[in-house]
């Protein structure tokens, strides 16, 4: 084009000075005199061409400039269709924006490490429990699939075995899960989260020290001086990222530490969001002192492994060596054959994996949900405009006639897209950076909001986004418009279509929002198996906080005392768990008639039982027969159900491990109460109550209170009164039980929120689509619904007409629709803990509640339309 | 006698108005037309030739010139001829004023 215009410039400067010269000769002149003097005349040509450049780039700035100007003037002349575009742009757009962010860092990003691809996790596999290898384990644990239990932990020898026997192979370092601790640094004492980490952990992980340096093994052993390494975070926000704490020390749950370094601030941990202040070497680790033997006793299988390959090693090759060495380190052997467990490896180059392999899925259904909001989203801008290039047919035609190019039409409407785009994406980062935000807070309680960022890559997502936009909605109408010359006929068909297209992929986001909220709403109200109303549960580690068991006797009593006391308090309880914290502790198995099975043991002081459960068979035991440390127990139902029914009480209770440091003791079975949720309200689990042993050194116990009314007008005075008995000692989560199990379904709360936006979003963009689109129709068709009048048609007639023809739009989207529902339903059946997913009563729901919005969408037309006088149609036509 | 600003384009277009005619030939009758006395330079003529037919007031096409090679020769477009009513009348009624006021 330009190559073109340049050429033609230069053959038309040339024929000038052709024209110039034989003007001169006409004059008498010899030809090269006259070529002379011509170009002496015509100047410099070189300067002219220059000049003639310049114009034609302000021609093309000048004639952009109109079409924005024209464009903006054209989005202020009808305000509510910009809006509705710029703000379905935004919603579709930043809503997208926000997942594909939260996605790409929750399931995408690699670790800011060196090398992540070589990092593996070490995992052990067995079909069934593999019991008789363990009495204590700490980690993740998960059933999955046909039997086949995986989990994270193995004892310290497998670790020992693992390091020393793959040399030269892989580097292997162990790490335990995060227990939060109480931190103090000169005197102001905070809380925060530890990880204790082997003395290989930074070298294989390859991090840098900000700071000072890192473990060694020398720091890793038993007997070795205190020593801790800060995160970033923690040393920037609790000590002011002071270099000076360099060789400070630190007291940890009240044991000094020194500080030998901060690890720099690239260095996010195992997994985005880890919320790690403290790493202390595994041997220093506080609760491990609970374990008889600690990291030297083989049945404790406590720590988690990563691995980094050398170079050219694959996980294929590791995996049967590693099953190897780990079966060397055995203490026992299993109790059924078939379930020795064996190594595997799942890749670590993302970091932990029960992040992005418990939010895979979740993640994927909400990325689906927001791509069809955003196709909705486009739908209905096509729509709008399309029935703007209709009714700006005449000028359109106007503008051709006067000499207006095709390509400069196009790129006037093109424009106007583009604008709206712009307009659209501006407005979609803000969304998208504010979803984002949001997002990551709801991804687990027990972490650090994932910190999402508006990148490059958010910014590079919503440009593409919106070019996509643009290209979808800009270019076909204004295809269209400057092609097609009845443009009314083709408007219809198109228009209906999109409006088919629409209604069913709204029947699947509004089906998603009923599903999703019903599930909510159904696991609100799941009996947890006890009273969660006037309910207060804390924390407390009086033992971190310098009580020896000498002094933890007293102490208890006081508490018990004192709080039961308070004013508004009916009754308090001392015990451990906390019931339904999502940490399931050491985990006691009993001995069934054939088989074992995994239950929760709380141990609790009587009043914790009695005010969860009043409802008892048989007794509870008694205060005396918890201070002498009785051998009685109270079950749940449904393990008295294992066990066969009511007449085990009084029967023994075995347990199969050594859940409390002692060799089985059997215990005499003396109450069965309600079974109740345990980890949380879709986790039940039987249950064993024990006796607390209140001299025990217990890493957190927790306080119940039944409260005699509200239960957040009680919490003041129970903060007082703990104030009064230990100004120093922290509450931990002091909550009401109703907050906690809220607090719980954080999951199941962020999936019906986003499906409830994301359905309300639909339904409002198709209704507009609608509206827009049956009455553009309605007004095309004024001239026949007039003559339909004139001839003897009832207005009631012509309002079914339209209803009809509206009616069955939605009808047919709603079940073309259907097949993706169903193909949806299927993906997302497993999020659902409560329901399933197609049931009656949801799809009835999600139908009618489109149906009832289309139907308001439809009629207002249609009573337009029954109202046409039909003498002044007539005469208009 | 140089031009007076804004009045090149109502010459090209007045003088493009009286059939397909090339650069070189717009810059002779102008100056054949006003008897001498407007003398167009070619450093303003073809940029102002090319800023008319980017405006779409004129178009272009190649064809055999009267001497033999092929030249440039331009159009007045259905735009260009409005735009010329316009500017004519726009220039007797300026004029005009002018003459009002320097007769007195």
């Amino acid at each position: 084009m330009r190559k073109r215009a340049e050429a033609d410039l230069e053959r038309e400067i040339a024929h000038h000075l052709h024209e110039l010269t034989a003007a001169y000769e006409r004059q008498g002149y010899a030809p090269e005199e006259a070529r002379r003097l011509a170009s002496r005349t015509f100047g410099d040509a070189g300067q002219i061409k220059e000049e003639v450049r310049d114009e034609w780039w302000s021609a093309w700035l000048h004639s952009v400039w109109q079409d924005v100007a024209f464009g903006a003037r054209t989005m202020r002349r009808a305000p509510a269709v910009t809006l509705a575009v710029v703000l379905s742009l935004a919603l579709g757009i930043g809503a997208n924006t926000a997942i594909l962010s939260l996605m790409d860092v929750v399931l995408w990003r690699d670790l800011p490490v060196p090398s992540p691809k070589q990092l593996t996790l070490v995992h052990w596999q067995s079909h069934g429990d593999p019991q008789g290898l363990m009495d204590y384990q700490g980690g993740e644990l998960r059933d999955t699939v046909k039997g086949t239990t995986t989990a994270d932990h193995f004892s310290y020898r497998t670790f020992q075995a693992l390091r020393d026997g793959l040399a030269g192979r892989a580097s292997v370092a162990a790490f335990t899960f995060t227990d939060p601790v109480s931190l103090s640094y000169r005197g102001h004492p905070t809380v925060g989260v530890e990880r204790p980490v082997s003395g290989e952990f930074f070298t294989v992980l390859q991090a840098h020290a900000g700071l000072g340096r890192f473990f060694t093994a020398a720091d890793d052993r038993a007997g070795a001086p205190a020593t801790a390494v800060l995160s970033h975070r923690f040393w920037d926000r609790a000590l002011g990222a002071n270099p000076a704490v360099l060789g400070q020390t630190i007291l940890v749950n009240n044991a000094p530490c020194v500080i030998i370094g901060v690890v720099e601030s690239a260095f996010s941990g195992l997994s985005p969001g880890d919320p790690v202040d403290i790493y202390v070497p595994l041997h220093n680790a506080d609760w491990m002192d609970q374990i008889p033997g600690g990291l030297a006793n083989d049945r404790f299988w406590g720590s988690a492994m990563v691995a980094r390959r050398a170079s050219g090693v694959t996980d294929a090759q590791l995996e049967p060596v590693m099953s190897t060495l780990f079966r060397a380190t055995w203490d026992g052997h299993v109790m059924s054959a078939g379930t020795e467990p064996s190594i595997h490896l799942v890749p670590g180059s993302r970091g932990l994996s029960f992040l992005w392999s418990d939010y895979q899925r979740p993640l994927l259904v909400m990325g689906g949900l927001a791509g069809l909001l955003l196709i909705i989203a486009c739908a209905n801008i096509m729509n709008l405009l399309l029935a703007r290039a209709a009714a700006r047919q005449r000028e359109i035609a106007m503008r051709l006639a006067l000499g207006c190019s095709r390509t400069r039409l196009m790129r006037q409407l093109m424009t106007e897209s583009g604008l709206l785009a712009l307009a659209g994406g501006c407005a979609s980062v803000v969304v998208g950076y504010a979803t984002a935000n949001l997002l990551g807070r709801f991804v687990d309680p027990y972490f650090q909001p994932i910190p999402i960022s508006l990148d490059t890559w958010i910014l590079g997502t919503a440009a593409a986004a919106t070019g996509l936009a643009l290209l979808a909605f800009g270019l076909f109408p204004a295809w269209r418009t400057a092609k097609v010359t009845d443009l009314s006929r083709y408007n219809g068909r198109a228009g209906r279509l999109l409006i088919v297209g629409q209604m069913g992929m709204s029947v699947v986001l509004v089906l998603a929002a009923v599903i999703f909220t019903r599930n909510l709403l159904s696991l609100r109200s799941v009996d947890p198996g006890f009273d969660p109303h006037n309910l207060i549960v804390f924390g407390m580690r009086p033992s971190t906080s310098g009580y020896t068991r000498a002094r933890l006797v007293p102490f208890y009593h006081t508490v018990e005392q004192r709080l039961a006391s308070t004013p508004g308090v009916a009754m308090m309880g001392i015990g451990q768990p906390r019931p339904l914290s999502p940490f399931l502790w050491g985990g006691a198995q009993v001995q069934l008639p054939t088989d074992t099975l995994l239950v929760r043991n709380y141990r609790v002081t009587p009043e914790f039982l009695r005010l969860l459960s009043p409802a008892v068979t048989g007794r509870i035991f008694t205060s005396a027969e918890v201070h002498d440390g009785a051998r009685v127990a109270v079950i749940s139902d449904d393990l008295a159900r294992r066990l066969g029914g009511r007449d085990v009480l009084g029967h023994t209770l075995r347990f199969s491990n050594r859940p409390f440091g002692r060799n089985p003791i059997p215990l005499t079975i003396i109450g069965i109460v309600p079974s109740m949720a345990s980890t949380s309200l879709v986790d039940w689990r039987p249950t064993v109550w024990l006796p607390i042993d209140t001299g025990e050194i217990a890493p957190e116990v927790t306080v119940a209170i039944r409260t005699l009314h509200a239960p957040l007008t009680v919490m003041p005075a129970i903060r007082q009164t703990m104030r009064a008995i230990d100004p120093d000692l922290p509450l931990i989560d002091l909550v009401t039980m109703e907050e906690q199990i809220a607090g719980g379904l954080q999951r199941e709360r962020m999936f019906a929120t986003l499906c409830n936006g994301f359905g309300v979003l639909a339904l409002l963009l198709s209704i507009v689509g609608l509206y827009g689109v049956m009455s553009y129709q309605t007004s095309r068709r004024r001239g026949e619904i007039g003559i339909r009048l004139a001839l003897g048609a009832l207005p009631r007639n012509v309002a079914v007409m339209v209803l009809r023809d509206g009616v069955t739009l939605v009808v047919v989207g709603v079940l073309a629709g259907l097949p993706v529902v169903w193909l949806g339903a299927r993906y997302a059946e497993k999020e659902l803990t409560h329901m399933k997913a197609l049931d009656p009563l949801s799809l009835s729901l999600a139908t009618g509640v489109l149906l009832a919005a289309a139907l308001a969408a439809i009629a207002i037309p249609a009573l337009r339309a029954s109202g046409i006088q039909p003498m002044e149609m007539l005469r208009r036509e | 006698m140089d031009l007076i600003q804004g009045t090149l384009d109502l010459l090209i277009l007045g003088t493009v108005a009286q059939g397909p005619i090339h650069g070189y030939g717009i810059a002779q009758r102008i100056l054949l037309l006003s008897r001498e006395a407007l003398q167009v330079r070619q450093g303003s003529l073809y940029p102002a030739l090319h800023r008319l037919e980017r405006q779409r007031l004129i178009k272009a096409e190649w064809r055999p010139s009267d001497s033999g090679p092929m030249a440039k020769y331009y159009v007045l477009t259905a735009a260009g001829r409005k735009r010329l009513q316009q500017d004519t009348a726009e220039w007797q009624r300026y004029a005009g004023a002018v003459a009002l006021v320097l007769r007195f």
